[in-house]
């Protein structure tokens, strides 16, 4: 068995918005049991490599269990902040939807396990 | 069904031009003890603070005036439901005396009208700086003292104290300046659940710490307090927590008559989340985790000026059709800051955009950018930004691959610069590239104007600098002062208004005593 490859929208939902120069992305398990494949997936290191262009500072990830979710914060990702932007997408609205099209890779056989729709 | 021992909670806007029907519907369609509404965004402050400058009667939300003309302040003086609502803005005296003569000309003349402020601390940055203190930004670190000249606004964000103490006097209507989200809710708990009784009893002042007002025999009450805070936090953005700006937008019913929210929120501080009945949208366990991490930092710290805020063990539960259940958030005691939001001028922007069709648009596209920028290489301090919507312009560079090839492209140019003839210069160089550039360049609307730049500069002040200078006013017609001061004027006002109603019969009487009603409608201060 190996791995499959899918976007990340197949496991999880989510919204973006900006506070200052920050954008954070709340991204949430479809299923509370898909949760460890969220934590796996979307690490900071992950995030500040697609988002290279766009944030220039600090990227953290926290973990809200309780709803099976993370909050993931971008410092430095509004062009100095919402107000003084350059960028059409001033409060990064677009963020939380636009890394949902992002490619993840699962383990084949626990993905199986747990139920994720497999790609044909 | 309506549960006994919760109160009731609308929202009714996520911010200043949100739908202006929106506070009408829940007052028409539901039963609330309170409605809020919050129309301040980071830089809305500075905005408002500009218009007052040049205006006394401005710089207050005036959407505000337009649902409460089209039926709202009637439905709140009928329904007995209280508006908690931070729309005094820079103003909040200008706003309440709007307010007040719109409900007089409803014949609800003891209204009464509480205004909070004090949480402009411009006044006080000067002698914070002059001490010798450093005030530094809350993310950057930079020095407040480098861009002190070009400050248009500093305002702290106040927390429920104060609009609990306000309800508490009796306030029918509550007008804010600057005070925090979630506190509309929480202030609106405060005094449904006693607690601001208690602290008057007890002396506490409005600026105490909150958890201090709580029943002696509740063990968790700053748990109880982040619950309320985390339901206010839920509803203030409106109908972002009943469908809208949902992953699930194919889905979510109706979304043209979304429902906007109402908070049944508990005294133990758990709370359900729902929305008006027969309307569109949905409220399920998505909707609301989506909301519920909406702009927030740490979940195990979300701070505001009542608690911290922990969200991190949050459980939500479906509990009915679009009803959920909000438990398990925990609470730590508040900081000794306070966050104060503030904005400086920073130099002049504009935005222009043009459309282009293919074969090659893209192609077409980078040349007809690359020739405006050859156009204005003689500007020396404009930086021009150029995003080509259609082709990728939302991807971050690690998605690239996904852009496709369009067939039409929209070319869209912001540009920034300390001086507004550049602005004005690039500004002028985007139309005539329909004649010039690339062939089928479409679509060039009115030249954009240059519109001044304000950065926000948010930083931490301690409570005990802005706490005093925390106020409630109480605004009230002289008429019902005068009834206050003294019951037995009650007789006479009939005799008055019998006159102006025309009994006896006599034009001449009728018309004082209608000019006197007039002058009993005039507003009146007291603190």
């Amino acid at each position: 068995m190996g791995v499959i490859r899918t976007q990340l929208s197949t496991i999880a939902h989510g919204r973006s918005g900006d506070k200052g120069d920050l954008v954070n992305i709340g991204l949430i398990a479809h299923r509370m049991e898909w949760f460890p494949f969220l934590e796996k997936c979307v690490t900071a290191e992950w995030l500040k490599e697609i988002f290279a262009d766009m944030v220039t500072g600090e990227v953290e990830i926290h973990s809200v269990p309780g709803i099976g979710g993370l909050n993931c914060i971008m410092q430095g990702a509004l062009q100095g902040g919402g107000t003084i932007a350059l960028r059409k997408d001033a409060q990064g609205k677009m963020m939380g939807q636009v890394i949902l099209q992002a490619e993840i890779e699962l383990d084949e056989a626990e993905a199986k396990k747990l139920g994720v729709p497999i790609p044909s | 069904m309506r549960d006994e021992g919760v109160t009731r909670i609308g929202g009714a806007g996520g911010f200043w031009g949100d739908q202006v029907f929106a506070p009408i519907d829940l007052l028409v369609g539901a039963d609330l003890d309170y409605l809020t509404m919050d129309y301040l965004a980071e830089v809305t402050m500075s905005i408002l603070a500009k218009q007052m400058a040049r205006d006394p009667q401005k710089g207050w939300a005036t959407d505000l005036l337009d649902w409460l003309r089209a039926g709202g302040i009637s439905l709140l003086h009928e329904k007995k439901t209280r508006l908690v609502t931070n729309a005094g803005g820079a103003n909040p005296h200008a706003c309440a005396e709007a307010v007040l003569a719109l409900a007089c000309e409803i014949g609800w003349v003891d209204c009464r009208i509480a205004m909070v402020s004090g949480d402009d601390v411009l006044p006080l940055i000067d002698d914070v700086l002059g001490g010798g203190k450093a005030v530094e930004h809350m993310d950057s670190g930079d020095s407040l003292f480098n861009v002190r000249s070009d400050i248009v606004s500093a305002n702290a964000y106040l927390g429920a104290g104060a609009i609990a103490h306000a309800l508490e006097k009796g306030a029918d209507i509550v007008i804010t300046g600057r005070v925090a989200d979630a506190s509309l809710i929480v202030g609106s708990m405060l005094h449904s659940e006693g607690w601001a009784t208690r602290s008057l009893d007890k002396g506490k002042a409005v600026f105490s710490l909150v958890e201090e007002w709580a029943p002696d025999d509740l063990k968790n009450p700053l748990d109880v307090l982040a619950g309320w805070t985390l339901a206010g936090h839920l509803i203030e953005c409106g109908a972002q927590v009943t469908g809208g700006n949902s992953s699930d937008w194919e889905v979510i019913p109706n979304l043209a008559d979304v429902g906007y929210p109402i908070a049944e929120i508990s005294r133990n501080g758990d709370s359900i989340i729902t929305k008006l009945e027969g309307t569109g949208g949905s409220v399920s366990r998505r909707t609301v985790a989506e909301q519920m991490l909406y702009e927030i930092g740490d979940p195990t710290s979300y701070m505001t000026p009542d608690v911290i805020v922990d969200l991190s063990k949050t459980k939500l539960k479906k509990a009915g059709k679009n009803r959920i259940k909000v438990s398990g958030t925990k609470g730590r005691a508040a900081p000794p800051t306070l966050k104060v939001s503030s904005n400086y001028r920073d130099g002049w922007f504009t935005a222009g955009d043009l459309v282009i069709p293919g074969p090659d648009a893209r192609g077409r596209a980078e040349k007809t950018d690359l020739i405006l920028r050859e156009r204005l290489s003689d500007l020396e301090g404009i930086e021009i930004f150029t995003e080509f919507f259609g082709a990728g312009a939302s991807l971050p560079i690690g998605l690239q691959h996904l852009a496709t090839d369009p067939s039409e492209i929209i070319i869209r140019w912001a540009a920034k610069s300390q001086m507004r003839s550049e602005i004005i210069e690039f500004s002028r160089s985007i139309a005539p590239l329909v004649l010039t550039g690339p062939a089928g360049v479409a679509g060039y609307s009115a030249r954009g104007r240059p519109r001044e730049q304000l950065r926000f500069f948010p930083f931490l002040l301690q409570r005990e600098l802005v706490e005093p200078r925390i106020q409630i006013t109480m605004m009230q017609t002289l008429r019902l002062r005068l009834k206050e001061m003294d019951s037995r004027i009650d007789g006479v006002l009939t005799r008055i208004q019998k006159m102006a109603d025309g009994e006896p019969e006599g034009l001449w009487r009728r018309r004082v005593a209608r000019r006197v009603l007039r002058r009993l409608e005039r507003p009146q201060v007291k603190n």
